[in-house]
């Protein structure tokens, strides 16, 4: 069992707040990813759950038991650090069995688990070693090892993969989706890669300045993005963000552009000052006609998609994800169009305000 | 062979005799009758199997030598018993005055010790310690600590903090992360501290001087009184000393294998 509740957990050091009002409660066997900029308090928060940090101030719950002052060997918890953090004094076999050898299992049944556990990494030649005569790919696996021979009522992971080569982190990725499908114990797992958050999370929880901005699937958090800050976030290419005031006949004036009708948007949450958000394969493109003209400055061209970069006059730098297209080129005249239904609509104070 | 590399050679051959002349005259010395050593014109090489000398220093004084051993032997052990788990705590744990602590430790350190030669002494005699070897043992450790202190502390900060965490993650307690992970992967700043205070204690004379008239004298105390005010023993003295340097080169010998960097290679990646 693995269901963490964080209830109005704050942090701070010495004067500096780095979380606040931190409500999430995580689902038993639920792979919840934390995603955000640096410096957003991603690890921090993590390293509370752990019991590595300090909680400032609310509670930190796990299975109905509030464990807010326990200490990090009896939270029942692993952890898997970027820098893999392995014993380096002791082979990968008792780098695994560490926490069962601690927890005074016997032998028999010590390696009869790290047996398991190697065999589902691919460990079983590797047993032997030191750790430092390991490549990084195994050096993490071992940490994964070590992790899941424990049975923890959840896993945290801190960037596991971020000093693999690009190659490795898919493979190892990969593999990570498996073990939690076969283990279906609670992970949190921390990351600065849109696709790792993307494809692994059940949910994702995006922060930013000490705050959680949105807690939703990452389909939820791509479609209907709460504000400005996640649209911009989650995405790649990121979404296009246009400057735009009310136009008429509850339309949205986009500035040196068109008037949208965008569906699902209540004109009375209009404000002067809006923005016009859509996502670079919204957009239409075509050689002849559109609502906006533009100048392809640069085409990247990658057989399966072919990234425009237009440069719109008012508007500035629009990208567009032509999938598949071989036919537009830099330095190309391009039409342009908003299929208004695509559109996302933020307000003032950035928050979205098209209801679909 | 270049010439800069020939002068380079010469150079050291010569520096190199300086510091071993002493040693090499006391070798020699200790190997003589009292004669020989004043002998004109020198006899430069004795008869190496006349061991008179060595015979009669170790069979009056050869308690002492125990005395020695067993002095040294538990100030390092009480040294590093105190300096290690304090050092760890003052690394790892958060607490409001900690780099205050550590500095005042290390203040302590700037006292020369004879200042502390005659508050020791009526300190063990109000005790009742005088002359008993815990005496020693207890000055000896405590001197060490500031300095045994510090240099644990940079050794457990050269431990990755993720592998303190890592361990306590897996189960273990403070005390089990002390003994389990931080003490084997500070094993070569335990080798350094051990061989500085067990160096400092065997070669101790001051305050050996001070606490200690008979039963619990140290070898160098004997060696100070081979030069008496009528006579100095020069065949003692040398033949002593030979005694006395041994343990520590032997020592810190020993212990040079376990000084070995890149111990933490592999532990983490960077
Ligand atoms: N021990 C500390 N003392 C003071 N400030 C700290 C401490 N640890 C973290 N911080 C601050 O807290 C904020 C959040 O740090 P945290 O490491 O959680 O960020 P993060 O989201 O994990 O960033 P990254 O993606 O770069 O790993 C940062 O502004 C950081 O400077
Ligand atoms: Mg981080």
């Amino acid at each position: 069992m693995g269901e963490i509740v964080l209830k109005d957990v704050e942090k701070s050091f010495g004067d500096v707040s780095v979380l606040r009002d931190i409500n999430l409660t995580i689902k038993d066997g639920e792979f919840v990813v934390f995603v955000g900029p640096s410096g957003c308090g991603k690890s921090t928060l993590l390293r509370m759950i752990t019991g590595l940090e300090t909680v400032s101030g609310g509670q930190v719950v796990i299975d109905g038991e509030d464990i807010t002052h326990t200490k990090p060997s009896s939270r029942g918890l692993a952890m898997v650090f970027q820098s893999y953090a392995l014993f380096p004094h002791i082979s990968v076999r008792d780098n695994i069995g560490f926490g069962l050898k601690i927890a005074g299992l016997p032998k028999a049944e010590i390696d009869a688990k790290v047996a398991q556990a190697s065999g589902i990494l691919g460990l079983d030649a590797l047993l032997d070693r030191k750790p430092r005569e390991l490549s990084g790919g195994q050096q993490q696996r071992v940490a994964i090892g070590r992790a899941i021979v424990r049975e923890p009522a959840a896993f945290l992971f801190d960037e596991p993969l971020s000093n693999l080569d690009a190659a490795l982190r898919v493979q190892m990725r990969i593999e990570l989706i498996r073990l939690h499908e076969r283990l279906a114990t609670t992970m949190i797992y921390v990351t600065h890669d849109q696709v790792e958050a993307m494809t692994m999370a059940d949910r994702i929880v995006v922060l930013e300045g000490g705050d959680i901005q949105q807690f939703d699937t990452p389909i939820a958090l791509y479609d209907r993005p709460v504000n400005k800050f996640v649209a911009g976030f989650i995405g790649s290419p990121k979404m296009n963000f246009m400057e735009a005031s009310p136009g008429p006949d509850g339309t949205v004036q986009v500035k040196g552009g068109p008037a949208l009708k965008v569906p699902g948007l209540d004109p009375a949450r209009m404000t002067g000052r809006m923005t016009v958000g859509i996502r670079p394969e919204h957009i239409r493109y075509a050689h002849d006609a559109g609502d906006l003209t533009g100048k392809i400055l640069v085409e990247e061209q990658l057989g399966s998609d072919a990234f425009l970069y237009v440069e719109v006059e008012g508007i500035g730098m629009v990208t567009v994800r032509a999938v598949g297209e071989r036919d537009f080129h830099s330095h190309q005249t391009v039409h342009l169009s908003l299929p208004p239904e695509t559109c996302h609509v933020f307000d003032e104070s950035d928050l979205r305000i098209n209801e679909n | 062979m270049t010439k800069s590399v020939r002068w380079q050679l010469v150079a050291a051959v010569v520096i190199t005799f300086v510091f071993v002349a002493p040693i090499l005259w006391m070798v020699l010395a200790a190997f003589k009758t009292i004669n020989d050593i004043y002998a004109i014109p020198p006899v430069w090489v004795p008869d190496f199997t006349y061991l008179d000398n060595f015979k009669l220093l170790l069979s009056e004084n050869w308690p002492f030598l125990l005395n020695s051993t067993i002095v040294t032997l538990s100030a390092t052990a009480l040294c590093l018993a105190f300096a290690l788990p304090c050092a760890f705590g003052l690394v790892y744990f958060q607490f409001g005055a900690k780099n205050f602590l550590a500095d005042w430790i290390l203040s302590t350190r700037m006292m020369p010790p004879i200042a502390a030669a005659v508050p020791l002494y009526m300190v063990f005699n109000g005790a009742g310690m005088l002359d008993t070897m815990p005496a020693l043992i207890i000055a000896y450790a405590g001197f060490n600590l500031p300095f045994a202190v510090w240099v644990a502390m940079s050794f457990f900060r050269n431990i990755p903090k993720e592998i303190i965490e890592a361990a306590r993650i897996e189960g273990c307690g403070w005390f089990q992360t002390f003994r389990i992970v931080a003490l084997p992967l500070a094993k070569s700043g335990i080798a350094t501290v051990a061989t500085f205070v067990f160096i400092f204690a065997w070669n101790e004379l001051l305050l050996a001087l001070f606490l200690t008239t008979r039963e619990a004298k140290t070898f160098p105390v004997v060696i100070s009184s081979f030069s008496t005010v009528t006579k100095t023993y020069w065949e003692l003295i040398s033949a002593a000393t030979i005694i006395q340097i041994l343990p520590p080169v032997i020592f810190t010998i020993l212990m040079q294998r376990h000084i070995v960097s890149g111990l933490t290679m592999g532990a983490v990646k960077n």
